[in-house]
């Protein structure tokens, strides 16, 4: 797959800009990650595909299916050597605490963004996703960032720096496209990590170990997504009758459910590298509001 | 000292949701040193080693700024740092510090001397922002809400090293210490904390607490690159003038970044300040990274 076209949050307006500030407050987090910038390169799916998931994505259901996802990572991941990239370069407190909240913010954000992919590519193939639930039946999360979350910081795709480029060309090469992932952007803000991190990682993506793992974590996240509470109604027809071109949308959605549980894998292993990361950062207190909001503001 | 090794230097501490980071060099009675716009501790990169050879030297990224906390979602005005940084000196345990600060730093520094005076035994400000002398033009066109979209990260960092070439050094400083100073700044997240930076810089603060500059009671060194463009000398004697007993020094042959262009001289005025004579080590470190003229 060709280098895929992204919509950073700069450049996004109109409906993807909306979405995109609805997907901050519902999932969370200071930031759009790539993934969700690859799906924005088709601007009236990603409307329909924010509209029919939504419901799904603010709901108690949600957060604790992906908590389920980041756990079976992390116990997969316990059970392997320690990576020992923490101790291997010399960073100061500061640069450790930075790197740390890039951990926990991307260990909040990934195990959702993978449940959202499965489920997406479920329905683009006219799987069944969550359980008709009554509209408003299911709690609902609060909404926004967490106070303490990092802010989502990245370094250039393309960096001017030849390790860095060379980093990112091998880190593509070994997960897959589409782009360099974002959780390896931002730790990229400091090189000497990356690198120490990278080269232990790539060496276990290809044991036999880890592909298990990473099957399993794929087949959990589907089965989390057929157990959402409300049915999904999105297809591909839907998504060509909008005048996208549904073959590049699917291969899309189908390349990134594909990597995001080896991206799970590797950050739950440098969650357990390093020192008083989070296992589950920022647990998501209960959205305090009256039931016919509720319901009116899921159309 | 390059930027990253000046990076991997700081400390870092928890204030409620905000964090700061921070360098702490040398022993004995405290120095805090405070940066100004468009830049970070670094700043002091030069000059803190060789006060720290006969001071304890506290160099905060403030706010908003540098390796701190840049998330989108609070106040960065002066009057507002003053508060974090004595809730910092707080949580270090610094009772009061000779307090050297330079552009929006020195702001800051005002507020503090006048807010919380105990945290302030000494006051040195050097090209500091004060009265209606600022923010800059570029400063307020950097700050509108639409320069997030307007500008990248990339015509940010190019706008800011012309303008700092150009109007900040009275010759060029060493190599990489402009880059090494908007570093920070050059990803998506930094460019949009530097326009937040940049909004947030209001004259109101200064004019606010200007009448009682007069009041402050202790030594204060106003020092004073003599060819500064962004903030004319005509201010600094102005300070001179309202804060009695204020020592001012015009530095010859300095712009705006009077550190970097004078480091010897600015040394020696420091030390002499800090009542203490300048060790020969200390000078020659803080001029140590300067090209020959």
């Amino acid at each position: 797959m060709a280098r895929a076209k992204q919509v950073s949050e700069r450049d996004a307006d109109g409906d993807v800009e909306r979405v995109y500030h609805e997907l901050r407050q519902v999932l969370r987090v200071t930031g759009v990650d790539v993934s969700l910038r690859l799906w924005a390169a088709f601007p009236r799916f990603f409307a329909s595909m924010w509209e029919a998931m939504e419901p799904n994505v603010e709901t108690r259901a949600f957060e604790e299916a992906a908590d389920r996802l980041r756990d079976e990572a992390l116990d997969a991941a316990a059970e392997w050597e320690e990576l020992g990239a923490w101790d291997a370069v010399t960073l100061g407190p500061s640069q450790r605490f930075h790197v740390r909240g890039v951990l926990e913010l991307y260990g909040a954000l990934q195990p959702k963004v993978l449940l959202l992919a499965s489920a997406v590519r479920l329905a683009l193939v006219a799987e069944p996703v969550g359980r008709n639930a009554v509209p408003g039946a299911a709690e609902r999360v609060e909404r926004g960032a967490p106070a303490r979350m990092a802010a989502m910081e990245w370094v250039s795709e393309r960096p001017d720096d030849a390790l860095l480029r060379s980093l990112f060309a091998d880190i593509v090469k070994t997960v897959g496209q589409p782009g360099v992932p974002g959780e390896y952007r931002a730790l990229a803000l400091w090189p000497e990590y990356l690198e120490a991190a990278w080269s232990r990682l790539k060496p276990r993506m290809a044991e036999d170990d880890f592909v298990h793992a990473a099957e399993a974590l794929g087949r959990s996240a589907r089965r989390e997504a057929r157990a959402l509470p409300y049915g999904v109604t999105l297809s591909r027809e839907w998504v060509a009758s909008q005048g996208e071109a549904a073959a590049a949308v699917f291969r899309v959605t189908d390349a990134l459910e594909r990597r995001l549980p080896m991206l799970l894998l590797n950050l739950a292993q440098l969650t357990l590298d390093a020192p008083e990361v989070e296992r589950r950062p920022v647990p998501a207190a209960s959205r305090l509001v009256p039931d016919w909001v509720a319901a009116g503001e899921l159309r | 000292m390059n930027w990253r090794e000046w990076q991997a230097r700081q400390a870092v501490v928890e204030l409620g949701d905000r964090f700061l980071s921070y360098v702490d060099l040398g022993t004995g009675r405290p120095v805090v040193m405070l940066h100004g716009i468009p830049t970070w501790s670094f700043l002091w990169s030069a000059l803190a080693p060789a006060l720290a050879l006969t001071h304890r030297v506290l160099v905060p990224d403030l706010l908003g700024y540098g390796y701190s906390d840049r998330r989108d979602c609070f106040d960065r005005s002066v009057s507002r740092q003053a508060e974090v940084v004595d809730a910092w000196m707080d949580r270090l345990g610094v009772v009061d510090a000779v307090v050297v600060a330079h552009d929006v730093g020195g702001g800051v520094a005002q507020h503090l001397a006048v807010r919380f005076p105990r945290r302030v035994g000494r006051l040195c400000l050097m090209d500091s922002v004060c009265y209606d002398a600022w923010p800059l033009e570029l400063m307020l066109q950097l700050g509108h809400p639409g320069a997030v979209r307007k500008l990248s990260a990339e015509a940010v960092q190019r706008l800011l090293k012309l303008g700092m070439r150009r109007g900040g050094f009275a010759r060029a400083p060493p190599d990489g210490v402009i880059e090494g100073l908007l570093a920070p700044y050059a990803t998506e997240v930094g460019k949009v904390s530097l326009v937040r930076n940049a909004v947030s810089l209001n004259t109101n603060h200064t004019l606010e607490v200007a009448p009682r500059l007069g009041h402050l009671g202790v030594p204060v060194l106003i020092l004073w690159g003599e060819d500064d463009g962004f903030l004319p000398p005509k201010y600094g004697e102005r300070l001179a003038w309202d804060i009695p007993g204020a020592r001012y020094v015009k530095v010859p042959g300095a712009k705006h970044f009077v550190m970097w262009d004078a480091p010897h001289m600015v040394a020696t005025e420091l030390f002499r300040f800090l009542g203490v004579e300048a060790p020969a080590e200390a000078v020659e470190r803080a001029s140590a990274s300067l090209p020959p003229p």
